[in-house]
């Protein structure tokens, strides 16, 4: 058998991007496999009661290139490293944000920072979205929870080069209105002209005041009107979401190839080597976390 | 090419001890064969096979990535040590070292492993070396030097630049031609566990291996993760970071896939979360995933998860039944 290296059989694009480490070094910041490169943070601004949007400002000096969708590995100091979406598009630099959410111990003493403090950054490390195949074609853009941290890279990457899509369609769904990701870029893209950008919530307290729909993400997707065609997806969000969404889409006749996923994996190293991130004989973080859904045909991606 | 008795060997061996850290199999005070240094006792090269991973040498158990001081400055002493030589590895055993060498290798370079492996020295040893006389396959090649033992002396093959080094530092010995018959009799070495491996892979391939087999199997497994720890092959790690006086440390630590909580994520997802699919990913991951991305399988039957495994399920185990049920 032939090792899928030499095949290049991942995605047409070839994964392998991240295979000639040479030539996309310069664009990377840290040393050696794991130094991070040290980074003060910029400013802090609570985005729910649970996440934070942290900026961290990069010098012109640093010659640091990013495609919409990657990640890099954040470290806390003494509290070791975490995979963390890049959250503003490549095409608005000089800075990076990241929105992080409070879930364990190292998100939590990230969370106790201040604007100032040092916290070390490897990256950007795995494959983005596929502006490539975006191109030219009608969007949905689909994210649930926290995943609208990684797709914000893109629906910003899209505002800034409107003319290279045709209709972008944005559908994200959190479990609560105070759980919504940034409300105020989503309160702009849904006046916006550039987006038709539709929101639903699992549900709502009482006398919350909330006067947007109630109800589960794949419930978004029936009432729309898909030219399957020319249509392509990109979800992201947490696991359970995947099966539904992917099965609605299927029904407006969307195959595997226009099906675009990014997968969430604790990626420890962000180099293929530590094992934890493995979907089969794929490592998430270098041969995703994006994915054509084409190409986890077989594989237990879902899981 | 050179013939040498053991006893040649190692007084070589001990003439280059300031130019080597020199490791090998050693028979510890209570009986025990283990990998140590070259002490006064010849290195046990005629007991049998190091119930461990001789590949942990280079990915050791426990290793730093970097120190960094409170004032983010990192720590860039290196560390003087000596090159490492090491006397003793098995076919197997070399095999292994290959994948894994590929492995760190390969795409992103992981610097930890291959600065340390970069500098060193590996003589296998073959032939006649087994604990009662058995032969030993004969690895030709994969290494520095191999040592191919004909019953009464070591003839020594080199393969590279650093054996062809060493070899020419050896100044007794005589020159023999007598390989050819010796690598004839490796070569018809049968391996009817090969096959059996190789018939267990097809079939998972074939997903012809249901998921209450895999139940089955979960149910025997104490999670005890010995099978991970010895194998030569495995290479999943975990990051963590000690908080010293002033300073940070960060380390890495093998981790093993056969815990609950190895893919868990800090959101309560975990795609490996149960037994019987971390047993299942145990299996497949050698016999059909690297198989995929490398090109190969990447157990190379050593046999030692079968030796340690308390429940009787390591490797061979599992590939016969999964052959005897399936096949």
């Amino acid at each position: 058998m032939v090792s899928c290296f030499e095949k290049k059989q991942y995605s047409e694009r070839g994964n392998c991007d991240c295979f000639h480490f040479g030539v996309f070094m310069d664009s990377r910041i840290g040393h050696a496999a794991y130094e991070p490169a040290i980074y003060s943070i910029h400013s802090i601004s609570d985005l729910t009661p649970h996440e934070k949007l942290f900026r961290i400002e990069i010098p012109d000096a640093v010659d640091f290139r990013h495609e919409p969708g990657q990640f890099v590995q954040l470290s806390v100091w003494g509290w070791g490293e975490a995979p963390i979406s890049i959250s503003n598009s490549p095409t608005r630099k000089g800075y990076l944000e990241f929105a992080i959410r409070h879930a364990g111990s190292l998100t939590g003493a990230l969370h106790q920072m201040r604007p100032g403090s040092k916290i070390g950054l490897r990256g950007p490390f795995g494959n983005g979205f596929d502006v490539n195949r975006l191109r030219s074609q009608n969007l949905l853009l689909i994210a649930g929870g926290c995943g609208l941290a990684p797709l914000r890279s893109l629906i910003q990457y899209c505002e800034d080069c409107r003319d290279e899509f045709m209709d972008i369609r944005i559908l994200y769904g959190a479990k609560t209105p105070h759980d919504l990701l940034y409300k105020s870029d989503l309160a702009a893209w849904m006046e916006s002209e550039t987006f038709d950008c539709r929101i639903i919530v699992d549900f709502v307290a009482p006398n919350h005041g909330y006067s947007g729909k109630i109800g589960l993400l794949p419930e978004l997707i029936p009432p729309l009107e898909v030219e399957a065609e020319n249509t392509t997806a990109v979800l992201v969000g947490p696991p359970m979401m995947y099966p539904f969404v992917v099965e609605a889409l299927r029904k407006k006749g969307l195959d595997d190839e226009r099906i675009m996923v990014s997968l969430e994996r604790h990626m420890k190293c962000g180099i293929g080597k530590c094992g934890h991130c493995a979907i089969d004989h794929f490592s998430c973080c270098i041969d995703g976390p994006v994915f054509l859904l084409r190409d986890l045909q077989g594989t237990e991606w879902a899981g | 090419m050179k013939t040498i008795t053991c006893d040649q060997f190692h007084h070589f061996l001990y003439s280059i001890r300031e130019d080597f850290e020199i490791v090998g199999p050693v028979i510890l005070h209570d009986g025990t064969l283990s990998l140590g240094r070259l002490t006064a006792e010849p290195l046990a090269l005629f007991a049998g096979r190091i119930p461990f991973r001789f590949t942990s040498l280079f990915f050791p158990h426990s290793e730093r990535l970097f120190a960094m001081s409170d004032e983010y400055r990192f720590d860039k002493s290196g560390s003087s040590a000596k090159p490492l030589l090491v006397v003793g590895w098995r076919a197997e055993d070399l095999e292994a070292l290959e994948f894994i060498d590929e492995f760190f290798r390969t795409g992103f370079r992981d610097d930890v492993f291959c600065d340390r492996r970069q500098s060193s020295v590996v003589i296998g040893v073959s032939g006649r070396c087994g604990v009662n006389g058995e032969f030993c396959r004969i690895s030709e090649g994969k290494c520095d030097m191999e040592l191919i033992y004909d019953g009464k002396h070591f003839i020594m093959a080199e393969y590279t630049e650093n054996g062809r080094f060493l070899s020419e530092k050896i100044v007794w010995g005589e020159e023999t031609d007598s390989l050819e018959a010796l690598l004839q009799e490796s070569r018809a070495l049968r391996t009817p566990e090969r096959e059996i491996l190789q018939t267990a892979s097809q079939l998972l391939m074939r997903n012809q291996v249901d998921d209450d087999f895999w139940a089955e199997i979960a149910d025997r497994c104490i999670q005890c993760t010995s099978c991970t720890n010895v194998c030569p092959t495995c290479t999943c790690f975990d990051v963590y970071d000690m908080r010293l006086k002033r300073k940070i440390e960060r380390y890495r630590m093998w981790d093993s896939c056969q815990m609950s909580g190895f893919m868990r994520e800090a959101s309560g997802h975990n795609p490996l979360a149960s037994q019987s699919d971390r047993t299942r990913r145990r299996i497949r991951h050698k016999l059909v995933d690297d198989l995929h991305r490398w090109g190969r399988m990447t157990c190379f039957l050593c046999g030692r998860c079968d030796d340690v495994c308390p429940t009787g399920i390591g490797m061979k185990a599992v590939a016969a039944e999964i052959v005897e049920r399936f096949g």
